[in-house]
């Protein structure tokens, strides 16, 4: 059955309609009009913009600087998702085939670290990776034990070691990234997997195709809205980061997130910041807008 | 946690219709001002006995604001910011019902540009004479129209003594030589990071052009792959973990980190440095200006600084608590850096066209 | 789960195979790595949260003593349990609308109610503060009423998570089975109640996981749009920056953690006998 035309059915239709679209209307798209204004505007004294219909804020953010902070945050926020992703299938998969008795605590268990705050999760996870931190000396003693074990067969002992620069560059980032948006990815897919058609699962191993075919060629399908919605808000806001870059970043690990964040701290720059912020808007409306205009035309013909 | 629980107290869209309704009429008719706070009990002055304070966490004695209600029955709330561009920008929109609040020297002057600080007035602060004359006539704020000052800090090199081969009395091991490489932490602040540059080349913190910083840029990029982070106003704790051995910070956080290891030092270099100074300012439109001109008086009693600067160890611009405090604080050359280093030092004036270039330099610096 | 143990694995018990088993493990060591290190460091003797300097219990006093930091975790649940509440409600009947109605300008509204994951965190704060000053939003309310306008920028940035988590769970809906129901007398409400929440509970309980994870943590919205006296954990913790962050804070989140823990065993075990007098 497809979609329900909503003149068929005016009373649901108002009852789900009106409080998203007023919602939306009142504590999203008016206090964000304000800013869109902005991106318009040009400074004025210190505190006073101008909403002059200027395109210059675009034009500066559509320099080549900006436009290559841009594909660099976009290129790191895809990767972390694929990592995400490949990392949380088998977990959403363990969780949904758990036992009644350990789901709810294999999903609080993946969710507890993150009501931690951040700053200070990321402060820990600094304390892990630092140069004297818990890894590197955990590697270290690993080293030497090598070390002792090679002079004790008889051979060269491995060279000293040398700590390993886990923190303050861009693995540092991804490491933290995909550390923070992991659930993000972990929770949809759980809720599309769960209460999937497990016969279809049955019937495929029954006819002979192995464990991974039958994930990579049924499961994979089936989780398919459950992937895309987990693609979505993991990549999306990765692209947003900006304090795990900052933290745990080294000299060249900006991301736009952060560009965006000192225009409208340090540099006090509201409309270049807004213009900025715009133009990753603009694009991701773009996406999203074209996506369900593709779903219609398809289920249409 | 149990989510039946939670379907059952969302359930209904009437409840959420009504709630939207709610929240529309309380902002087209302010029909929330029903549920304000009602007028507490009246001072001798004529002002609730209530005081909105904005300040950094953890800078303030830990009894002060319990001692100062018991001393006058103002009740006093602390809110805290995390960064002086916040500040602004929060007040940008206005001030939303603050009484004191602490920004750096910079915004000091950025703030009372904008229009958004109350002028002081210096009858109701009698203990503006406990303040070192040396603060009190300062360019970002002449004759201290609107601030009084609360601490005062200078920028300069912390390092791990063992780690390093000679004192680094110099920008150059932080700006100018592969010496270090791998083990230089510089701040992000864009502006600081340009200003000391300057310095470095010999020049005025204050008396930079356009070409100065395109100059100072170039040498930043070479300069950067041997800088490992550029921290956040952090770096004494990178000095303390090991991950860095050279870092520029302030002398008070890291004479704070000396407390702690003793292989940590701190030093002003030879070319001189930036100086900054928080300060206590009355914004416009606070609700209760008698209680905050008396909060500032209170701040300022010698004893009552000497607590507070007990409790966090930066610099006191106030010379009667300093008399007060043991000598370990007193003639600590890193609290307060020797007389012939300081004479070097400026504080930084606020200058509205050049932010926005060191930003986006900086900006470069970062993606290259 | 030791009697268990013999049985022989199905095919589909893919929790209780090794390989899965290994995988889990090794990304709860992942997760928790972290946590063990902050609780560790909530017994460290130093004012700062970076070298270890020796056992000591004070941090636990001093955070349970100190009347701010309680406060601003209170504040921060109560937003949070605030802002799950509505998000749930109003993700849920976006996703039915977007999933189950066909009307004009729908590609354009899906792609509105998905910009608040999308529009930068300082952005949205800068608009909800001015937004909140041009209306002339008291500040100067009562508890609970003075969190009002930080519950309200907390729900516009949670419930698309919400909307996107119960679409991509109604995608797999079978809508025979809502057709049944009808035909069998049942109204729309019924409908709703009886046959599409037991379908999309999942993604309820993934939904409200997120948002409730996402406003705890939030700090430069709240930062927006707090007024004087509301302040939360984020923006406590994060004000402590220029000073170093103490083990006080770490001390109150090791106890959060374990009053977590807590609340859900004993949730979990109330119901679990629940559902046990219900089978019998």
């Amino acid at each position: 059955m497809a979609e329900q035309d909503w003149k068929t059915n005016k009373g649901v239709f108002a009852a789900v309609s009106l409080p998203t679209l007023v919602w939306i209307f009142l504590f999203f798209l008016v206090p964000m009009a304000i800013v869109w204004l902005y991106s318009f505007g040009q400074n004025k004294g210190l505190t006073d913009i101008e909403i002059s219909g200027t395109l210059e804020n675009y034009k500066r953010a559509t320099e080549w600087l900006y436009l290559t902070i841009f594909g660099k945050s976009f290129a790191v926020a895809a990767l972390v998702t694929l990592i995400c992703l490949i990392i949380g299938f088998p977990v959403a998969m363990a969780i949904t085939f758990a036992s009644e008795k350990w789901r709810p605590w294999l999903l609080l268990g993946i969710m507890l670290p993150f009501w931690t705050n951040l700053l200070i999760r990321t402060y820990a996870l600094m304390m892990l990776l630092g140069t004297q931190g818990f890894a590197n000396k955990g590697l270290g003693a690993l080293w030497e034990g090598t070390s002792w074990l090679k002079t004790l067969v008889g051979l060269q002992p491995l060279p000293t070691w040398e700590p390993v620069q886990l923190l303050f560059n861009n693995f540092a980032v991804v490491f933290g990234l995909v550390y923070v948006h992991l659930p993000f990815m972990v929770l949809p897919l759980y809720a599309a997997l769960d209460r999937l058609d497990r016969s279809l699962i049955e019937a495929s191993l029954d006819l002979g195709a192995g464990h991974f075919r039958t994930i990579m060629r049924i499961v994979v399908p089936l989780a398919a809205p459950g992937i895309v919605a987990g693609v979505m808000i993991t990549l999306i806001p990765a692209l947003g980061a900006y304090l795990t870059p900052d933290l745990m970043g080294g000299t060249d690990s900006q991301m736009i997130a952060n560009v965006i964040e000192r225009q409208f701290k340090k540099a006090n720059d509201w409309p270049f910041g807004a213009a900025l912020s715009f133009l990753l808007i603009y694009a991701m409306f773009a996406l999203i807008a074209i996506q369900s205009m593709r779903k219609k035309v398809a289920e249409a013909s | 946690m149990d989510p039946i629980e939670l379907i059952k107290q969302t359930r209904g869209r009437r409840s959420l219709l009504q709630a939207v309704g709610v929240a529309a009429i309380g902002i087209s008719f302010g029909g929330l001002a029903a549920c304000s706070k009602g007028e507490g009990k009246k001072l001798a002055n004529g002002e609730e006995a209530k005081l909105n304070f904005y300040n950094w966490d953890t800078y303030i004695g830990e009894n002060t604001l319990d001692n100062f209600k018991e001393a006058t029955g103002v009740d006093v709330t602390m809110d805290l910011f995390d960064s002086n561009d916040v500040l602004f920008a929060k007040f940008k929109a206005g001030n939303p019902g603050y009484d004191v609040i602490v920004p750096s020297n910079d915004f000091v002057e950025r703030m009372s540009k904008a229009d958004m600080l109350m002028p002081l007035d210096h009858a109701q602060i009698p203990n503006k004479k406990n303040i070192d004359p040396a603060y009190i006539n300062v360019e970002y704020d002449l004759q201290r129209k609107f601030s009084m000052p609360y601490t005062w800090l200078a920028l300069g090199i912390g390092y791990r003594k063992s780690k390093v081969s000679a004192t680094p009395d110099s920008w150059k091991v932080l700006f100018d030589s592969p010496e270090y490489a791998g083990r230089i932490a510089w701040l992000s602040e864009a502006g600081d990071m340009f200003r000391l540059y300057g310095k470095y080349l010999g020049k005025s913190v204050n008396a930079l052009t356009p070409a100065d910083i395109a100059t100072i840029e170039k040498m930043m990029i070479k300069q950067k792959p041997n800088v490992k982070k550029f921290h956040e106003d952090d770096g004494q704790d990178l000095l303390l973990k090991g991950d860095c051995d050279v870092v520029l910070e302030y002398n008070g956080d890291i004479a704070q980190a000396m407390v702690e290891d003793k292989d940590i030092d701190f030093v002003i270099p030879k070319e001189g440095s930036q100086l900054n100074s928080d300060n206590l300012c009355i914004p416009k439109g606070a609700p209760h200006p008698k209680n905050a001109h008396a909060f500032v008086n209170y701040i300022l009693d010698a004893q009552v600084d000497k607590e507070i600067t007990e409790t966090i160890l930066y610099p006191t611009p106030n010379a009667a608590a300093k008399a007060l405090m043991p000598d370990s604080y007193k003639n600590n050359p890193v609290i307060f850096p020797p007389a012939e280093a300081l004479a070097k030092c400026e504080y930084a004036r606020f200058n509205p066209e050049l932010q926005p270039l060191y930003e986006e330099a900086f900006t470069r610096v970062r993606a290259a | 789960m030791a009697r268990f143990a013999r049985t022989p694995i199905a095919p589909l018990e893919y929790s209780r195979t090794l390989w899965m088993r290994l995988w889990v493990g090794a990304v709860m060591l992942f997760l928790y790595a972290p946590l063990i290190v902050l609780v560790i460091f909530s017994f460290n003797d130093s004012k700062r949260n970076v070298v270890w300097r020796g056992f000591t219990t004070k941090y636990y006093e001093k955070a349970l003593g100190n009347d701010q930091l309680v406060e601003a975790l209170l504040n921060s649940l109560s937003i949070a349990a605030l802002a799950t509440i509505a998000s749930l409600a109003l993700g849920t009947v976006a996703a039915v609308m977007l999933w189950r109605f066909r009307f004009p300008l729908k590609g354009a509204i899906d792609g509105t109610i998905s910009l608040p994951i999308i529009v930068p965190e300082i952005c949205l704060g800068v608009a909800f503060l001015m937004f909140f000053a041009a209306v002339g939003w008291p500040t100067d309310l009562i508890w609970p009423f003075n969190l009002g306008a930080i519950t309200i920028a907390h729900i516009t940035f949670c419930f698309p998570f919400v909307t996107m988590v119960v679409r991509s769970r109604l995608a797999t809906f079978n809508r025979e089975q809502e057709e049944a129901a009808k035909d069998l007398g049942a109204s729309e409400w019924q409908v709703f109640r009886d046959v599409l929440i037991p379908h999309i509970k999942p993604a309820l309980v993934a939904g409200a996981l997120l948002s409730f994870t996402l406003s705890l943590d939030d700090f430069v919205i709240t930062y927006f749009t707090s007024g004087p006296d509301t302040i939360t954990f984020p923006v406590k913790v994060y004000s402590m920056v220029r000073f170093s962050v103490t083990p006080e804070v770490n001390a109150a989140s090791t106890l959060l953690i374990a009053l977590t823990v807590a609340l859900t065993f004993v949730a979990l075990k109330a119901q679990g006998v629940k559902a046990i007098a219900e089978t019998h």
